[in-house]
C-alpha cells in the first residue's frame, strides 16, 4: 500500500518574533540617551561657566579702558603743561634779555617776574608728572624725552592680559557649546531610533519588523559615531 | 510538584509596578536636576549683573579721583605762582600775591577737596597721595556687591547639576534591567531584576545622598 505523498505544512508565523529584540534595543536607546543627556548636561554647564568667566573678563577691561583713559589723560595734561610752562620762562627770560639790551629795564624786570612764576609752576608740574617722578619713564639724560611708550605699554598691561584671559574664556565657550550642539544631534538622532523602534513594534509582518530594528540599530550606531566623534573632538 | 512561591508567582506585577516607580522617580530626578540648573543659571545671571554693579562703583570712583587729582593739581600750581610772586621784589606782584591767596587760592581748595585740604593725602614732597584716596573712596561704598560670590553658588549648583544628572543616569540603567526582567526568560530574570532593583536603590541613594551633601556645603 502506498502512502500518501506529504504534502509540505506551512508553518504558521510567530507574530511575536524579534519583539523581544526590539524592547532591548528600545531600553538601551533609552540608556543611551540617558548617557547622552548627561554628557550634553556636562557640555552646557563648561559652556555655561566660560561664557560667565568671559562676560566677567569683557566687563573688567571695559573698566580698565575707562581707568586707562582717564589716567592718561590726567598724565599727559600735566605734562603738556609741564612743557608750556618751561617753554614760557625760557622765552620770557629770552625777552627779558632783549628788554635788557634795549635799555628797557622796568619791563625786563616785569618779564623775569612772569618767567620767575611761569618757571615755579614747571618746577612744581615736575613733581606731579609721572613721566619724571617715576624711575621707569623719566628722561635718562639732560635733552631727553620722557619713554612715553613704556608708560603706555605698563598702563595698558592689565587690560591686555585680561583680554588674553577673555579670548581664552571665549574659546572654551564656543569649544564646550559646538560639543553640546553636536550631543543634541545625537540626542535627536536617537530620537529616529525610537520612532522606527515603535514601528517595528506596530507591524505585524515579522520580515519587516526585522528590517525596522535593522535601521533603528542603524540609526543608533550612527548617533554613537557622532557621540564618539565630539567626546574625542 | 513543586509549588511556585508568592513572589514568584506574582513577579511579573510586581516588576511593572516598580518599573512604573523607577519611572517615576527619574522623572522627578531629571525635575531635579532642571531646577538645580535652572538655579545655577540664575546665581551666574546675579553675579554677572553684581560684576556690573561693582564695576561701575569702581568707574565712578575713578571718575571722581581724577576730577579731584585735577583740581588738586590746579590749586598747587596756583600756589607755586602765588608763592613765586611773593618772593619777588616788585610791589604790584606781590599784591596781585596777596590778593590772589586771599581769595582765589581758598576757592580753589575747596574744589580740590578733600585732596587739597585733608592733610593725610598730602606727600612730603607737595604732591598728593592718589592711591590712598582711592583706597578711602572704594571703602566708603556702602553696598559694593561682590560677584565672586554669586559665581560661587552658581559653581555649587552647577557641580550639584552633575552628581543628580548621573544619578539620573543610574536610574534609567536600572529601567534598563528591569525591562529586561520582564521580558526575559524564566532562568536569568531574578537575577536581572535583582540587578535592577540594586541599582535602583544605590540610584536614589546617590540622589539623596547628593542632595544632603550640596545642602550641606550651601
Amino acid at each position: 500500500m502506498n502512502e500518501p505523498a506529504a504534502s509540505p505544512v506551512k508553518e504558521p508565523e510567530n507574530k511575536e518574533k524579534y519583539k523581544g529584540l526590539i524592547i532591548v534595543l528600545t531600553v538601551l536607546t533609552t540608556v543611551l540617551a540617558a548617557i547622552l543627556a548627561a554628557l550634553q548636561a556636562d557640555a552646557s554647564i563648561r559652556a555655561d561657566i566660560a561664557s560667565r568667566e568671559s562676560q566677567y573678563y569683557a566687563i573688567q577691561i571695559s573698566g580698565e579702558l575707562h581707568r586707562v583713559g582717564l589716567e592718561t589723560n590726567y598724565e599727559f595734561n600735566v605734562y603738556g603743561e609741564y612743557l608750556t610752562n618751561l617753554q614760557e620762562a625760557t622765552i620770557l627770560e629770552l625777552t627779558a634779555l632783549e628788554q635788557e639790551q634795549d635799555g628797557n629795564t622796568k619791563a625786563a624786570q616785569t618779564s623775569r617776574e612772569l618767567a620767575a612764576v611761569s618757571q615755579a609752576r614747571a618746577t612744581l608740574g615736575e613733581k606731579f608728572s609721572i613721566f619724571h617722578t617715576d624711575p621707569r619713564y623719566a628722561p635718562k639724560n639732560e635733552g631727553d624725552l620722557p619713554n612715553a611708550e613704556q608708560y603706555l605699554i605698563d598702563l595698558n598691561k592689565k587690560m591686555t592680559e585680561l583680554l588674553a584671559k577673555q579670548n581664552e574664556a571665549a574659546d572654551i565657550y564656543d569649544k564646550w557649546d559646538g560639543k553640546a550642539d553636536s550631543y543634541v544631534t545625537a540626542l535627536t538622532i536617537l530620537a529616529v531610533a525610537f520612532f522606527l523602534f515603535g514601528l517595528a513594534q506596530a507591524v505585524k509582518n515579522a520580515r519587516i519588523r526585522l528590517a525596522f530594528t535593522g535601521f533603528g540599530t542603524v540609526v543608533i550606531l550612527f548617533s554613537l559615531m557622532v557621540t564618539f566623534i565630539t567626546l574625542l573632538g | 510538584m513543586k509549588k511556585p512561591n508568592w513572589f514568584t508567582s506574582r513577579f511579573e506585577v510586581i516588576n511593572a509596578i516598580l518599573i512604573a516607580l523607577v519611572s517615576l522617580t527619574t522623572a522627578f530626578s531629571v525635575w531635579r536636576t532642571n531646577m538645580v540648573g535652572s538655579l545655577a543659571a540664575d546665581e551666574n545671571r546675579a553675579g554677572l549683573i553684581d560684576a556690573v554693579k561693582s564695576q561701575s562703583y569702581d568707574n565712578e570712583n575713578y571718575r571722581k579721583l581724577y576730577q579731584e587729582a585735577g583740581f588738586s593739581y590746579q590749586f598747587a600750581v596756583k600756589e607755586a605762582e602765588v608763592q613765586a610772586l611773593e618772593a619777588g621784589d616788585s610791589l604790584e606782584a606781590r599784591d596781585r600775591a596777596a590778593n590772589m591767596r586771599q581769595y582765589l587760592l581758598p576757592n580753589m581748595q575747596l574744589l580740590a577737596q578733600p585732596l587739597a585740604t585733608d592733610e593725610k593725602y598730602r606727600k612730603a614732597d607737595g604732591t598728593f597721595d592718589l592711591q590712598k584716596r582711592f583706597a578711602d573712596m572704594q571703602n566708603e561704598v556702602q553696598d559694593d556687591p561682590d560677584p565672586t560670590l554669586a559665581f560661587a553658588r552658581a559653581d555649587s549648583y552647577f557641580s550639584e547639576q552633575r552628581w543628580l544628572v548621573v544619578g539620573s543616569v543610574l536610574l534609567a540603567i536600572s529601567l534598563f534591567w528591569l525591562t529586561l526582567a520582564e521580558i526575559g526568560n524564566e532562568r536569568l530574570r531574578m537575577l536581572e531584576f535583582a540587578i535592577g532593583l540594586g541599582v535602583y536603590l544605590f540610584g536614589v541613594a546617590w540622589f539623596l545622598g547628593v542632595e544632603i551633601v550640596f545642602l550641606f556645603l550651601r
